[in-house]
C-alpha cells in the first residue's frame, strides 16, 4: 500500500491542530497546513527552547501569541487560538513563577484563548505541583478547559497524578484535556472521563500505525490528535497524514473527523471561544482576479513560492 | 474639536451603541464603563475591554447609516463604516475614560497597549482622532506603523485622519512609504495627496526607479501621486 502523502486523498477534508507551536514553524508549514487542509489551531503557551529570565520575557511571547502569531496564521487562511499558562519546565523557577501567576489573569480573558495551557508534570517536582494547582484554580475561576501535558519520563504515574490533583481541585474531567497519551496512559484517561489527546511526533511521541491501532481498541470517543510540531523534528502536518493513513486502514470517516476536528472542536470551544464560522468557509482561489495590476489575494491566500526552483524572484 | 462637536458626536455614537447592541450587551458595557469611571480601576479597565468580543458582534456598522455619515461630516476623514460593532465598542469605552487627571489618564491606555491582542490594537489606533491629549498619542502612531500586522496597519491608515493632522512630516513620509511597501490601498489614507511634500516626492520617484530596474511592477497609485 502506497504511503507517499497524497493530498487528494484527503482533499475536502478539515482539519483542526489543537496543540502545535507555530513560532518555531516557518512559513513553509503555515502553507503547507493549508494545502492539506488545516483550517485552524490551537498553540499552548510554551517554553522558548531555552529558560526564561525573566517576566517581560513570558509577557511578549504572550502577546505575541494572540499578536503576530495570530495574524501571520490568519495569512495562510487558518484560524490561530491559543492556550495561555505557566508550563511545567519554567514553574520551577519560583521567584519568576509568582511573578508570572500575577501576569496569567490579564491574558487569559482575550479573544481566542481557549485554555489553560500547557501545564502539568515535567520533573514531577514540588514546585510544578505548586504551579499546576495554582493554575487549576485559575481555570476554574476563569472558566477555561485544561490542557495538561503529560511528562515524556515517568509518564504513567504523572498522568494518574496530574488527573487526580485536577479532580481535588473540583474540576470537571470534561472540561480536561490531557496530552501526550500512550499505550500505557490512554485507558486510564479515558475511564476516567478526561480528553484523550495524542501527539503524532516521530521517534519521540505517538506513532500513527499505534494511532489506528488505539482507535481499533477504543474508538473515538473523547479522542483528539495533534502534532505538537515544534523546534524539535516534527512534522506540522501530522493530523492529515494521520487523517489519510486512517482512511487506508479502515477506520470510518466519521470516527477520522472526530479525532481529528470535532473532538477538539467540542473540548476547547467549552471556552466559549470558538467560532466554527470563522474557519468554515474554504478559501476561494482566484488567481485571475486583480486590483490596480496587482494580483488579488484573498484573506489566506498568500503568493506562492516554488520550493524546488532554485530561482528566487 | 470645539465643544458643541464633541457634543454631537458623543450623541451620534450612543445612538450608534443603543441601536447595535442587543439590550443585555448594552447592560454590560454601559455598567462596566460606568464602575470603571468611577473606581479608575486599570485591571477592571483591561478586562472589560478584553472582553468586549462576547457581547459585541463581528458584524460591520455598515456605511449607510446617516450617523455613520453625519460622524464622518463632523470629523471629515472619519469614516466608521468598515467597523466592527466589537471595534466600536471599545472606541465608544475608550472614549468614556475620565481624562482631568492627565497621567491617570494616558496609564490607563498605554497599559491598553501593553499585550494587546490583535483586535484590541485595531481598536486603539482607530481610536486615536477621539483621544485626549492628541500630540501625546504620535509616538504610539508611529511604533504602529512600525507594526507588521496587516489589521493594526490598516487601522492606524484607512479613514483615520489622525495621521494627517499629527504625524511630522518625517512620520508621515514613513507611513505613505510603508503603505506602498505593504500593498496597502493608499487611497483610503485620508489628505494623501494634500500632505505630499518634495522630499517625499522625491523618494517615492526613487521607489519607481527601484522598482522599475527590479523589472517589478509599479502601483498606478504611485504615478499618479507624482502627478501632482
Amino acid at each position: 500500500m502506497q504511503t507517499q502523502l497524497d493530498l487528494s486523498d484527503i482533499s475536502g477534508m478539515r482539519f483542526f491542530d489543537p496543540h502545535v507551536h507555530m513560532t518555531s514553524r516557518t512559513t513553509d508549514d503555515y502553507q503547507a497546513m493549508a494545502d492539506a487542509g488545516i483550517v485552524a489551531l490551537i498553540e499552548p503557551a510554551f517554553w522558548l527552547g531555552q529558560p526564561r529570565t525573566g517576566l517581560d520575557s513570558f509577557r511578549d511571547y504572550y502577546s505575541s501569541l494572540i499578536g503576530w502569531e495570530r495574524f501571520r496564521s490568519s495569512q495562510f487562511g487558518i484560524k490561530h487560538y491559543c492556550t495561555i499558562g505557566l508550563n511545567s519546565r519554567e514553574a520551577n523557577n519560583e521567584a519568576l513563577a509568582e511573578q508570572v501567576m500575577e501576569l496569567l489573569p490579564s491574558f487569559v480573558y482575550k479573544a481566542g484563548v481557549v485554555g489553560i495551557g500547557e501545564i502539568g508534570f515535567d520533573d514531577q517536582t514540588a514546585a510544578e505541583e505548586k504551579y499546576y494547582r495554582l493554575q487549576l484554580e485559575l481555570a476554574k475561576e476563569a472558566g477555561l478547559p485544561v490542557q495538561v501535558h503529560t511528562p515524556h519520563r515517568d509518564k504513567k504515574k504523572g498522568t494518574s497524578r496530574s488527573m487526580d490533583i485536577a479532580l481535588e481541585h473540583g474540576l470537571s474531567p470534561a472540561s480536561i484535556i490531557i496530552d501526550h497519551n500512550n499505550e500505557e496512559t490512554v485507558k486510564e484517561v479515558l475511564d476516567r472521563g478526561f480528553w484523550a489527546a495524542f501527539t503524532i511526533y516521530p521517534f519521540t511521541k505517538m506513532g500513527n500505525e499505534r494511532m489506528v491501532e488505539i482507535m481499533k481498541q477504543y474508538g473515538a470517543e473523547r479522542i483528539m490528535i495533534n502534532s505538537a510540531a515544534d523546534w524539535g523534528i516534527s512534522d506540522p502536518l501530522a493530523v492529515p497524514k494521520s487523517a489519510a493513513l486512517m482512511k487506508q486502514r479502515g477506520i470510518s470517516l466519521q470516527d477520522i473527523e472526530l479525532v481529528t476536528y470535532r473532538n477538539a472542536i467540542t473540548a476547547f470551544g467549552q471556552s466559549g471561544q470558538i467560532n466554527e464560522k470563522d474557519f468554515e468557509q474554504t478559501q476561494e482561489v482566484d488567481q485571475a482576479q486583480k486590483f490596480e495590476s496587482n494580483s488579488i489575494l484573498r484573506g489566506g491566500q498568500q503568493p506562492r513560492i516554488d520550493k524546488n526552483n532554485i530561482i528566487i524572484a | 474639536m470645539n465643544t458643541e462637536t464633541i457634543e454631537e458626536v458623543e450623541g451620534l455614537f450612543t445612538y450608534l451603541l443603543e441601536t447595535r447592541l442587543r439590550p443585555e450587551e448594552y447592560a454590560w458595557l454601559t455598567t462596566k464603563t460606568t464602575e470603571i469611571q468611577s473606581t479608575g480601576d486599570l485591571k477592571q479597565l483591561s478586562k472589560v475591554f478584553a472582553q468586549v468580543p462576547r457581547y459585541a458582534s463581528k458584524d460591520l456598522l455598515g456605511w449607510k447609516d446617516k450617523a455613520i455619515m453625519d460622524i464622518k461630516k463632523l470629523i471629515p476623514g472619519y469614516d466608521l463604516g468598515d467597523w466592527t460593532v466589537e471595534t466600536f465598542c471599545r472606541v465608544w469605552l475608550l472614549k468614556q475614560l475620565p481624562s482631568g487627571d492627565q497621567e491617570g489618564y494616558l496609564n490607563s491606555i498605554n497599559g491598553l497597549f501593553v499585550g494587546a491582542e490583535l483586535n484590541e490594537l485595531v481598536a486603539l489606533y482607530k481610536a486615536f482622532p477621539l483621544l485626549q491629549y492628541p500630540e501625546y498619542w504620535v509616538r504610539q502612531c508611529e511604533e504602529g506603523i512600525r507594526s507588521n500586522i496587516g489589521n493594526v496597519l490598516e487601522a492606524i491608515m484607512y479613514h483615520n485622519p489622525y495621521p494627517a493632522t499629527y504625524l511630522s512630516e518625517p512620520a508621515w513620509n514613513q507611513m505613505i512609504l510603508k503603505a506602498f511597501f505593504m500593498e496597502k490601498e493608499v487611497t483610503k489614507i485620508y489628505r494623501l495627496q494634500e500632505r505630499l511634500n518634495p522630499a517625499l516626492q522625491a523618494t517615492l520617484a526613487d521607489y519607481v526607479q527601484e522598482r522599475l530596474a527590479a523589472g517589478r511592477s509599479v502601483n498606478p497609485a504611485l504615478y499618479k501621486l507624482m502627478e501632482v
